[in-house]
C-alpha cells in the first residue's frame, strides 16, 4: 500500500511499484517459481526493469482442482502429443483410437465435448464437433498445461463442462532476460517412428520469443493379436501412418513501464491414415487435419487497474477420405475477441469484467453448399475477495448468448480456507460449486440430414470439495496430497439417435456424475545432486444417465460406457549426476461399451520408462541422450473397442541443448 | 432377416396333416384351391444384432420359443472360443443345417452349424457384402455393394460345396436383399430403380424390371409371384424430402415388366418386407408402424396393423404368424418386441447392439 502511494504521488517510481505489484498479484506463482529457479528469478527482481504482471484467470478459479504440467514435466515429450503426456502422466482416461489416432479426454465422467480446450485463452475445440482431439495437439505448441476438472463455464465458458484443459505458449514470469537458448532433438523409435524438433528462443528485458518446429511421423505396423474363428492369430496393423507438423511463434514485447502486446502463431498439420477396427474392411481412409491459429493481444496494468484485449483467429480444416464414399471436405474459420477491465479494488479484492464475442464461419460438405455461419456472444463477472489472509473467495458470473436457444446465467462459487498451518503441516479446505453450459455444435445444429437447430445448450449444476495437506518435513522432503470429492448433473445432454432414415441429436437426458480424486506427490532432495519426485493419484468416477425423455431407449443408473469407474497414474522421476531415470505405471479400470453396462473393455496396467543422461560438452552446450520403452509388460489392451495398441515398443532420443 | 430364405430348408421340417396348425395359418380357404406346402413348425429365433460400425462387436441372439426367452444373448462369440462375429452383421439366411451370415463391413460371409453354430466357413475377400440368396444346396448368392459412388455393384456366386466365390455378375447400384423364385434370381438395385433378373441354372442376366425408386426388399409369394417394395427417392435440400414416394411392386415370373403400386405418404420409406408362413400375406414397416396387405388384395392398406414405433427389422414367424419387431438405438442393448398376427402386443426381450432382422428355424 506504500508503494501504490508512492506511485500515486507521482509517476516517478514506477519500477518499484511494478515489482511490488507483480509481488502481491502473483505471490503464488512467483514464490514457486523462485523455489525452481531460484537463480534467474532473483536476477529479474533485482534488474531495473519493467514487470507487466497481470492476474492469471486461475486467481478467480478458488476451491477448484488444479493439475499444471509445466515445461519440467513436458521434457520427455517434447516431441509427442498432448495425448502422450496426459495417458502417461495423470490418472486422466483417453480414449484411444491407435497411435497417433484420434484421442478424446472424459473429465470427470463426461464426455469429450464437455471439456473446453484453450490456448492462450481461447476455445481451441473444433467447433463443428465441439471437441479436440488431443493427439492433433503437439506438445511443442505450448510451454504449460494445466487441468482443472469439474465445471468453470463462468471462468472459461463454452464447454467447461466436465472440465478445462489450458495451453499456453506466453511468456512465463521466468522468461525475461535469458538471452538466446536452443535446442534440437531427434528420436527414432519402434514401428518406424521419426521426430525432430527445434526450438529456439530469445529475451532480454524488452522482448521475448520462442520459435519451435516440430515433425513426427510414423508407420504403425505394428503386430497385434486378433481372434478369428477360434484361433488367436497374429496380425500386422495396416493404414495406421501419419505424420505431423507443428510450428509455434510467441512473442511479447513490453511496450514501456506497464504494457504489453503479446502474439502468437501456432500451425498444425496432420496427414493420419485411419486405422481400421480390428477384422474390419481396410477403406484405406485417410485424414488431414491442419489447424492455423493466430492470436493478438494487448494489456495494460496499473495500479488499481488492468485492461487487456485479445483477438484470434483460427482456421480448422478437416478432410477425411476413404475408398468408399471418397472425399469430405470441411473448413471452419473463427473469429474471436475478448476484452476485459480487472480492477484491483484493493490488496486483497480484485474484479474482472469482460465479454467475448465469436463468430463461426463454416465450409463443411455436410452442411450444403452454402457456408454456415453463427455467432455467439457472453459477458462474465469474476470477483476474487480474501476476507482474511487465510480465506480466499470467489465469485463468477457469465451470461451467454446463442443462436437460438439461451443458456441460463452461470455463476461459479469458490472458497479456500488455509485451516491450518503450523510447523511442518499445513492443510487447506476448498470447495466450489458451479454452473455450466455447452453450446449445441455446428454438426449438431447443420449436419444435414439430422442437424437439429432447435436443440437446447447442455446445463450442469456441479460442486466438489476436498483439502490439500502439505507435509514439508524438511526444507528437502515436502508431500503435498490432495483429496477431492465431486458431483455434478448434466441436464439436455445431447446424443445422436437413429430415426427411420438417418440420426439426429436431441436432448435425451439427463446425467449424473460424482466420484473421488486423491493424488499425492512427494519431492525429495536430500542433498548433493540426487532429486527425487514421485506421483501417484487415483480417480473414481461413477457417471449414470439419471432420467430421460421418451425417446431416451438407454437405461437408467448404470455406469456410462467408455469411463472407467477406476484409473490411477503413478509416476516417478529421479536425477542424479546428469542421469535421469523415469517410471509411470497407469491403470486403466473396465468400461463398458455399451449403455446397458453389458459388454466391457477389460482393465490394463500400463508400465513405461525412460533412462537418459545429460552431458555437458562445452560451454552453454549440453547433451542428452534419452532412452524411453512403453507397454513394457507387453499388454494387449484396447483402449477403445475393436482397435490395436501396440506391444512394447522404445524410442531413442538424441537432443543438443544450448545455454 | 428373411424366413423365406429359412422356407427352402423346410422339408425336413414339415409336417404333414396338421389340422390345428393349418388353421392358425392366415390364407383365405375360398381363394386357395391349391393348400399348398404343408405347415411349419419353428423353434427357435436367431437375432441378428448387426453391431456398432468399426467395433466388431455383431452377433447372433438365440430366442427359444419354447422358454419365450433368449437363451444366448451373443450364440456366434460363445459358440466359438470367444472369437468376434466380425463387424455389421447384415443379414442371416439357411439352406439346410447351416446358416450364412453377411458380415457387411468385415467383407465376408460367415457360415455357421444352425446345431452347434459353428463356424464352418468363411467366404472371405467380397466388396462390402449385404443379403444372401441361396438357389440349391450347392449353389448360393451374395449381393456386394462395392462402392457408394453410384456406379453398379455386383452379385457373387458361390459354390456351398466349397465356399468359394465362382463367379461375379454385375447388377445395379447398391444391390440390397435378393431372391431366388423358380428358377430366377431376383437383385434389388437399391441405387436405382430396377430388379435384375438372373437365371439360375446359366447365371447370367435375363434383363432389368423397372419397379420404384429405391427397392430395397423382395419376396416370392405361394402362386411364384415376386413382390418388391421401394423405399422412394430421397433427396436433401437440404431437410430430407422423399421426392418419389415409396411403391410395392409385383413380377409375373418370365415377364420384364413390374406392377408398382405408390404407398400414399411422401413422409416416410417403406421397408423390411416380409411374408408369412403360407406365403399369401405381406408386411412391411412404414410411417412408424407395420402395414399388412394379402397378395390378392387391390391396394395398399392406409391404416397399420401395429402402431408404435419404428422398426429396424421386422419378422413374422412362418409357424404361426407371430410379428417380431426390433428396436435398435445402438448406444445400448437393442429390444425385440412379438405381437400377435392381430397386432395385439405379446412381450418384449432384450437382445444385442442394432437388432435388424429375424431367422426362424
Amino acid at each position: 500500500m506504500v508503494l501504490q502511494t508512492r506511485f500515486l504521488t507521482g509517476p516517478a517510481g514506477p519500477l518499484v511499484w511494478l515489482t511490488a505489484a507483480l509481488l502481491t498479484a502473483t505471490a503464488q506463482p512467483a514464490a514457486a517459481q523462485m523455489g525452481t529457479n531460484s537463480p534467474d528469478t532473483a536476477r529479474v527482481l533485482q534488474l531495473p526493469a519493467v514487470r507487466v504482471a497481470g492476474i492469471r484467470a486461475t486467481r478467480f478459479a478458488v476451491g477448484s482442482r488444479q493439475l499444471t504440467l509445466d515445461s519440467l514435466a513436458l521434457d520427455k515429450y517434447r516431441t509427442g502429443t498432448l495425448a502422450d503426456v496426459l495417458s502417461a502422466r495423470t490418472a486422466l482416461y483417453l480414449k484411444n483410437y491407435g497411435p497417433g489416432q484420434l484421442s478424446s479426454i472424459a473429465l470427470r465422467g463426461t464426455s469429450a465435448r464437455h471439456t473446453a480446450v484453450l490456448w492462450n485463452g481461447f476455445n481451441i475445440n473444433l467447433p463443428s464437433l465441439g471437441e479436440a482431439d488431443f493427439s492433433l495437439l503437439p506438445v511443442s505448441g505450448t510451454t504449460q498445461i494445466e487441468i482443472q476438472p469439474g465445471p468453470a463455464g463462468a471462468t472459461y465458458g463454452n464447454g467447461a463442462v466436465g472440465g478445462t484443459v489450458r495451453l499456453s505458449s506466453a511468456a512465463a514470469a521466468d522468461t525475461w532476460g535469458r538471452g538466446w537458448q536452443g535446442a534440437a532433438q531427434a528420436d527414432y523409435g519402434s514401428f518406424g517412428l521419426g521426430a525432430s524438433l527445434l526450438m529456439a528462443s530469445f529475451s532480454n528485458q524488452v522482448l521475448a520469443l520462442r520459435t519451435s518446429l516440430s515433425y513426427r511421423r510414423a508407420d504403425n505396423d505394428f503386430p497385434y493379436y486378433a481372434s478369428e474363428g477360434g484361433q488367436r492369430v497374429s496380425r500386422r496393423q495396416e493404414n495406421a501412418a501419419f505424420r505431423q507438423i507443428s510450428f509455434s511463434q510467441d512473442a511479447t514485447v513490453r511496450l514501456g513501464a506497464a504494457s504489453e502486446l503479446t502474439a502468437a502463431v501456432w500451425l498444425t498439420d496432420a496427414d493420419r491414415q485411419i486405422q481400421p477396427g480390428i477384422g474390419t474392411n481396410n477403406t484405406h481412409a485417410q485424414e488431414r487435419d491442419q489447424s492455423r491459429r493466430l492470436t493478438a493481444g494487448y494489456r495494460h496494468v496499473s495500479t488499481r487497474h488492468e485492461w487487456a484485449a485479445r483477438a484470434a483467429w483460427f482456421e480448422d480444416v478437416l478432410n477425411y477420405r476413404d475408398n468408399l464414399n471418397g472425399l469430405s471436405e470441411s473448413s471452419v474459420r473463427t473469429t474471436q475477441a475478448q476484452a476485459e477491465h480487472t480492477w484491483r479494488l484493493a490488496s486483497n479484492a480484485s474484479a474482472r469484467l469482460g465479454a467475448e464475442t465469436q463468430h463461426f464461419a463454416a465450409w463443411v460438405d455436410g452442411y450444403g453448399a452454402a457456408p454456415r455461419t453463427e455467432n455467439r456472444y457472453s459477458a462474465f463477472l469474476l470477483l476474487r475477495y480474501d476476507p482474511r489472509p487465510r480465506l480466499q473467495l470467489s465469485l463468477n458470473l457469465r451470461q451467454a448468448v446463442l443462436p437460438g436457444r439461451q443458456p441460463p446465467l452461470t455463476p461459479t462459487a469458490g472458497a479456500e480456507w488455509l485451516a491450518l498451518a503450523g510447523g511442518s503441516h499445513a492443510l487447506s479446505l476448498k470447495a466450489n460449486a458451479s454452473r455450466s453450459y455447452r453450446a449445441p455444435t455446428l454438426n449438431e445444429r447443420y449436419w444435414r440430414p439430422g442437424g437439429n437447430p432447435n436443440l437446447l445448450p447442455e446445463e450442469s449444476f456441479g460442486y466438489e470439495g476436498g483439502l490439500v495437506h502439505t507435509l514439508t518435513a524438511t526444507p528437502r522432503l515436502r508431500l503435498k496430497t490432495e483429496l477431492t470429492a465431486h458431483q455434478q448433473l448434466v441436464d439436455n445432454w445431447v446424443q445422436w439417435t437413429p430415426g427411420e432414415r438417418y440420426w439426429s441429436p436431441r436432448n435425451l437426458r439427463q446425467v449424473q456424475a460424482r466420484g473421488l480424486e486423491a493424488s499425492t506427490e512427494l519431492r525429495w532432495t536430500p542433498g548433493g545432486t540426487y532429486q527425487l519426485t514421485a506421483r501417484g493419484s487415483y480417480a473414481l468416477t461413477q457417471t449414470e444417465k439419471t432420467q430421460g425423455t421418451a425417446a431416451d431407449s438407454d437405461p437408467v443408473g448404470r455406469q456410462l460406457p467408455f469411463v472407467p469407474l477406476h484409473s490411477a497414474a503413478f509416476s516417478t522421476d529421479q536425477a542424479w549426476r546428469g542421469w535421469q531415470l523415469g517410471t509411470t505405471l497407469t491403470y486403466t479400470g473396465y468400461r463398458y461399451t455399451d449403455a446397458s453396462a453389458t459388454a466391457f473393455l477389460p482393465g490394463y496396467l500400463l508400465l513405461n520408462a525412460s533412462v537418459g543422461r545429460t552431458l555437458a560438452v562445452g560451454p552453454g552446450w549440453r547433451l542428452l541422450v534419452l532412452a524411453q520403452g512403453y507397454n513394457l509388460t507387453n499388454q494387449d489392451y484396447q483402449s477403445y473397442q475393436n482397435r490395436a495398441l501396440p506391444g512394447r515398443n522404445g524410442s531413442l532420443s538424441l537432443r543438443v541443448l544450448w545455454r | 432377416m428373411k424366413p423365406f430364405s429359412a422356407f427352402a430348408s423346410l422339408p425336413a421340417r414339415l409336417l404333414l396333416g396338421s389340422a390345428a396348425t393349418l388353421s392358425l395359418l392366415a390364407c383365405d380357404p375360398e381363394n386357395d384351391p391349391n393348400p399348398g406346402p404343408a405347415p411349419i413348425i419353428t423353434n427357435s429365433v436367431f437375432v441378428v444384432n448387426e453391431g456398432n460400425f468399426t467395433r466388431s462387436n455383431a452377433d447372433i441372439s438365440l430366442f427359444s420359443k419354447a422358454s419365450s426367452s433368449v437363451t444366448n444373448l451373443a450364440l456366434f462369440a460363445s459358440s466359438n472360443k470367444g472369437a468376434p462375429l466380425g463387424d455389421v452383421a447384415q443379414s442371416m439366411a439357411v439352406r439346410d443345417s447351416l446358416g450364412y451370415i453377411v458380415v457387411n463391413n468385415s467383407n465376408k460371409v460367415e457360415v455357421v452349424s444352425l446345431a452347434k453354430f459353428k463356424s464352418k466357413a468363411t467366404i472371405s475377400n467380397l466388396k462390402m457384402p449385404r443379403y444372401f440368396a441361396s438357389a440349391s444346396s450347392d449353389k448360393g448368392y451374395v449381393t456386394e455393394t462395392v462402392t457408394y459412388s453410384g456406379a453398379n455393384g455386383q452379385v457373387s456366386v458361390i459354390d456351398l460345396k466349397t465356399n468359394k466365390v465362382t463367379k461375379t455378375i454385375e447388377v445395379g447400384s447398391q444391390p440390397e436383399q435378393l431372391a431366388v423364385v423358380g428358377s430366377r434370381l431376383y437383385v434389388t438395385n437399391n441405387g436405382g430403380n430396377t430388379v435384375t433378373v438372373i437365371n439360375t441354372s446359366t447365371d447370367q442376366v435375363e434383363g432389368t424390371i423397372p419397379v420404384g425408386d429405391g427397392p430395397n426388399s423382395v419376396v416370392g409369394d405361394r402362386n411364384g409371384r415376386v413382390w418388391v417394395l421401394s423405399s422412394g427417392k430421397v433427396v436433401y435440400n437440404p431437410n430430407p424430402t422423399l421426392v418419389t414416394k415409396g411403391s410395392l411392386s409385383m413380377i409375373i415370373p418370365g415377364q420384364l415388366t413390374a406392377t408398382t403400386r405408390e404407398t400414399a405418404s411422401n413422409q416416410s420409406s417403406p421397408g423390411n418386407l416380409t411374408i408369412n408362413g403360407s406365403r399369401d400375406q405381406l408386411y412391411y414397416t412404414y410411417l412408424g408402424g407395420v402395414y399388412t396387405v394379402s397378395i390378392t388384395e387391390a391396394t395398399l392398406p392406409t391404416t397399420p396393423l401395429i402402431r408404435q414405433g419404428t422398426f429396424r427389422g421386422l419378422g413374422v414367424d412362418p409357424q404361426d404368424g407371430t410379428i417380431y419387431g426390433s428396436r435398435a438405438p445402438f448406444t445400448a442393448a437393442g429390444k425385440v418386441i412379438r405381437y400377435r398376427p392381430t397386432g395385439a402386443p405379446i412381450d418384449s426381450f432384450a437382445v444385442g447392439i442394432g437388432p435388424n432382422g429375424f431367422v426362424f428355424y
